[in-house]
Order: structure tokens, then sequence, then C-alpha cells
């Protein structure tokens, strides 16, 4: 028999969700990497802008709602 | 009958805050690395004969990576730490008994979805994934898709190439 602790923290796979209106949502296991800018790192979540309005892109900063 | 939660198949395990070692006697070959490294934590005149309170958790992962089989092996008590292990921890139960790793582990994914945003363009996102958007939901394979990060393509939510006519720059 196996052991079955580890049963309790499964990890979901990569999801990358389109928020309406919103930002772009990506969970999981991740690379993320920015060509023109200094970033190459594997964050568990991000928001990544969708609009172009961004201050602090690739992320987003809510600017869509403005 | 309920089962001793010291043992698992095949042998024992010892656990600290950090992590569980797991000890496999039919494996061992007598290398000797445990005891002559960290008698404090490998004492086999001890019952029992593991102590995890012997040193802290850098060298008892250090010492277990020394066992040449399978006889000792370790893993993190946070699972999400034995996804991304790094090869030259050797004795991790990833590499060397990936059962004890539970039978979620196909769920796993190895490989990391890359995720790349283009220079004043998309954002290209390319592995396996699951992708939602407006109500569809579907698992993409060893896919790739191009999403608009300017928000003029005429095809949302992936890029048509619009960022080049607006003249889109990423500052």
């Amino acid at each position: 028999m196996n052991d079955m602790e580890a049963n309790a923290n499964k990890k979901p796979l990569t999801l990358v969700e389109v928020i309406d209106g919103g930002p772009l949502k990506i969970t999981g296991n991740i690379l993320l990497k920015d060509l023109k800018k200094d970033i190459n790192d594997n964050p568990p979540e991000v928001f990544l802008c969708r609009c172009g309005r961004s201050g602090n892109k690739p992320y987003c900063d809510e600017s869509h709602k403005k | 009958m309920e089962r001793d939660k010291k043992s698992f198949s095949g042998g024992r395990k010892y656990k600290n805050n950090d992590i569980t070692v797991y000890w496999k006697p039919d494996a061992c070959v007598h290398a000797s690395y445990c005891y002559r490294e960290l008698i404090e934590v490998f004492d086999p005149g001890r019952r029992p004969w593991v102590d995890m309170n012997g040193a802290d958790t850098e060298r008892i992962i250090e010492v277990v990576n020394m066992c040449p089989t399978e006889a000792l092996t370790w893993k993190w008590n946070d699972e999400e730490k034995n996804i991304d292990v790094s090869l030259n921890q050797t004795n991790h139960v990833r590499f060397r008994r990936p059962e004890l790793l539970g039978s979620n582990e196909n769920l796993v994914q190895e490989n990391p979805v890359s995720v790349k945003i283009m220079v004043d363009g998309p954002i290209v996102i390319k592995g396996d994934f699951t992708f939602q958007y407006s109500g569809n939901k579907k698992e993409v394979k060893e896919g790739i898709i191009s999403l608009c990060r300017c928000g003029a393509s005429n095809h949302l939510p992936f890029c048509d190439g619009m960022h080049r006519k607006i003249g889109f720059e990423d500052k």
C-alpha cells in the first residue's frame, strides 16, 4: 500500500483564465518571461494586463476599470 | 487493523517540522555514510535509530543524499515543495521512490507552462494547460495560444496583429 498522505495536497494543472472585462489570470506551474523587461519568474498566480493601459505592464494594475 | 502511523510499506518514516525521512531496510548495503557522517541522527545502536532532532534539516538532507541506495530517502512535508526538486537532491523520493509522492502524482505537471510577453506584442502561452474564456473551457495539450495585450484586437481574447497597427508600446 502506498503512503497516501500526499493526497491531501494535490497540485492542480495550470489554469489560464480570461476574466471578462479584466486581466488574464494564470495559476499553476508557469515560467513567465518578458522579452522586453527583465522578468523571468515562476509565480504561483499572476494577473496580466489585457487592456493595454496598465502602468505596470505586463501586470494588471486595475487601469481597465478607469 | 489500524496501521502504525510511523510505518509505511517496506519500512519506517521519521519526521521533523520540515521533512520526512523514509527508511527501507531491505535496500541498505551498509555503505555506512549515514552514521559515519551524522551519528547524532543516525545511530544504529539506538532505538529508534533515527532521531530527527539530532541535527538541522539542511544537514539531515545532505546526509540522506549521500546514501547510495534507496534505503534512505526524504521529502518535504509541504507537498508544493516536492514538485520542483533540483536533480542534485539525489535521494529525494521523486528520484528514488516516486511511489511515496502519492497517487496524485500523475496530476502534477513536470514541465512548467511557458508564458512569454512578446516585445510590444501579445502574450504567448505554450504547453499543457486549461484555457478558460467567456464560458468556454478547454484542455490544451502541447498547444500554443497568443492573447491580445493591447486591447485593440478584433478577435478577443486572441491577438490578431492589431498591436502593430495602433503602435502599441509597452513602456
